[in-house]
């Protein structure tokens, strides 16, 4: 990469820690720290969770997945503006309300002790596993094609992102998110702009070249509850997973307890139901536009160039007659798509569409064999979908653009770690150690052990980013980690509207709500947005039939 | 009292008129996406 992107990536990395730790003034309270002496306005907040659930995996994966597989997976936020507004007028007006510093605080009072612990452990579980993939998404792919080792990669993102969020708490991580975000948006941005700049064909048949090979299909109306990304997977189960990630997630509920007022705390998520179908349709779009742009640009035959030097390494003949067969195949291909942006309508048009598709057949089925070839040698999983934006960011982009999308991507990384290592330490102290272990101590005790908890869970998620190198596509393998306990999770706080349901009921259909899944998750082939859906379901039914409550909810304050 | 109720409609005002607004820009976003996929889907 050229001196000058090295350059802005450093500045960004050098500036997002000084300005963090600027932010960590009014945190010497452990009100300040986590959640700070609640007193962000609504676009802090919504900015702030935006940029969490941002990650770089949404940067370098989604458009990957856009390039290889089309919008379809827009679907999986269909749900998301639904799910905000539930939140508005239930569980935000509760949480915040109630002064709790965690989520999961409020699942005492309003059930018991063991039903706090149980919900506190299992964020910290499945948070705790996650975050570390968080970062291990863009550490492995920057040190394949940076070339550098991958501790090294998890220690640019993970070094300074733990030093802020230690230092500044909630404050500085919430702020950060909000020039990460700004970042982000830029870096997307510069990168359609360019796509459209050097595009060698006009929008209008750039989409019909996307179009003829199905990447265009944004909505699925089939009802098959095994397929992943269809409409009602997206409505009904993704507005159960959104309920539950913004609603019960300490890393996302951690935010909104930092805002001003309930009804600060309620416009801060409106804004993630404004823009987040858009945003994700356009992270996608431009991966539909690095598909067109390959049409007519030969990509490389294997987007991760660690694995392209192993293959010529050991198999240097067979490569190099491969990738003889695939320049011819992607020639032809070339052909085909001007052919198709050429056509306009009729039968001329679905006949240049026919022989296009053929061709993209044979230049996929040339990179199936090629990445075949790269599992046989590295015995490493070969999917490289998380490469094609970067590999198309490093030789298309322009020299400082390039640097502002690896900035943005970093930038991505970041902020949903910070979140995390701040919800976990939150979790952790606040949760374990004050509920069972320092019910008294002081709250400067407790700030020490808060900053000592995140740097423990940052060197925990470092661990875990070093060693998560083997996972396939990282978008399903986070959201599927967390369908394992989302659902269940979610279902308890809906107990908790129900007056009838008590403490053993929440208790028993946590345990049975995940056992459940579960058995679905392994046992059927029931895709995993669905599962979500089950766990909370099973949850509300086993609490209501067990009951055992005194006919109360907790009563937010005013405000 | 009466100025906390008056605040308090102001912000449910508010509210309503962001749904709103969220409705509509969701709308547009979906059939943006339906004119994608209807007219250049083959």
């Amino acid at each position: 990469m050229h001196p000058i992107n090295w350059v802005i990536v450093a500045v960004y990395l050098v500036y997002v820690v000084v300005d963090g730790i600027r932010k960590s003034k009014d945190t010497d309270t452990i009100s300040g720290y986590f959640t700070a002496n609640r007193s962000l306005s609504w676009w802090v907040v919504g900015l702030s969770v935006m940029a969490t659930q941002l990650s770089a995996i949404t940067m370098i994966g989604t458009p990957g997945q856009g390039a290889t597989d089309g919008i379809r997976f827009v679907q999986l936020y269909f749900g998301l503006p639904l799910a905000m507004v539930i939140l508005g007028v239930t569980l935000v007006p509760l949480l915040h309300g109630s002064g709790v510093y965690t989520a999961y605080e409020y699942l005492e009072r309003r059930f018991d002790p063991k039903t706090r612990s149980l919900t506190a452990f299992l964020f910290l579980l499945s948070r705790g596993m996650s975050v570390g993939t968080i970062m291990a998404a863009p550490a492995v792919v920057f040190s394949a094609i940076f070339g550098v080792p991958l501790l090294w990669s998890v220690a640019v993102i993970g070094v300074p992102t733990v030093a802020y969020t230690m230092v500044g708490g909630v404050q500085a991580v919430a702020w950060a998110d909000v020039k990460q975000m700004v970042l982000i948006v830029v870096a997307l941005v510069a990168i359609m702009l360019v796509l459209l700049v050097q595009m060698p064909v006009n929008p209008d048949e750039a989409l019909r070249i996307a179009g003829a090979t199905g990447r265009l299909r944004a909505f699925d109306f089939s009802f098959t509850v095994n397929e992943q990304y269809t409409f009602w997977s997206g409505v009904i189960g993704g507005t159960f997973l959104m309920l539950s990630y913004f609603g019960t997630d300490q890393s996302q509920v951690q935010r909104y307890l930092a805002a001003r007022s309930v009804d600060q705390a309620k416009s801060s998520l409106l804004m993630s139901a404004y823009w987040k179908i858009p945003l994700q349709a356009l992270v996608l779009l431009v991966g539909v536009g690095i598909f067109v742009y390959y049409q007519f640009v030969r990509p490389p035959l294997l987007y991760n160039p660690a694995q392209e030097v192993a293959v010529v390494a050991e198999r240097g003949a067979a490569y190099e007659a491969l990738q003889a067969s695939y320049g011819e195949a992607f020639a032809l291909r070339e052909a085909a798509a001007r052919s198709v942006a050429d056509a306009g309508g009729g039968a001329a048009a679905a006949s240049a569409m026919e022989t296009f598709r053929a061709r993209e057949a044979d230049v996929q089925a040339l990179r199936t064999e090629a990445l075949a070839m790269a599992e046989e040698v590295t015995g490493a999983d070969s999917n490289d979908v998380n490469y094609v934006t970067l590999a198309f960011v490093l030789r298309e982009l322009p020299i400082g653009l390039a640097g502002l999308f690896i900035a943005g991507v970093i930038a991505a990384a970041m902020s949903s770690i910070a979140a995390e290592l701040n919800a976990l330490a939150t979790t952790s102290v606040i949760d374990l150690y004050r509920r069972w272990l320092r019910p008294e101590a002081t709250d400067a005790h407790y700030l020490a052990v808060s900053r000592g908890a995140t740097v423990l869970w940052g060197i925990f998620a470092c661990v875990v980013a070093t060693y998560a190198a083997t996972l396939g596509s990282l978008i399903e393998v986070v959201n599927r980690f967390g369908s394992f306990f989302y659902g269940s999770i979610l279902g308890v706080f809906l107990l908790a509207m129900v007056p009838r349901a008590g403490g053993w009921g929440a208790f028993l259909g946590l345990i049975a709500g995940m056992t459940v899944v579960g058995f679905v998750n392994f046992g059927t082939d029931v895709a995993y947005l669905w599962q979500n859906v089950i766990g909370a379901v099973v949850v509300v039914a086993v609490g209501v039939a067990v009951g055992g409550g005194q006919g109360r909810t907790v009563t937010p304050e005013a405000g | 009292m009466h100025s906390d109720e008056t605040s308090r409609e102001a912000a449910q005002a508010k509210f309503r008129r962001t749904l709103i607004q969220v409705l509509i820009v969701q709308v547009v976003a979906l059939a943006l996406l339906g004119f994608l996929q209807l007219h250049y889907n083959r």
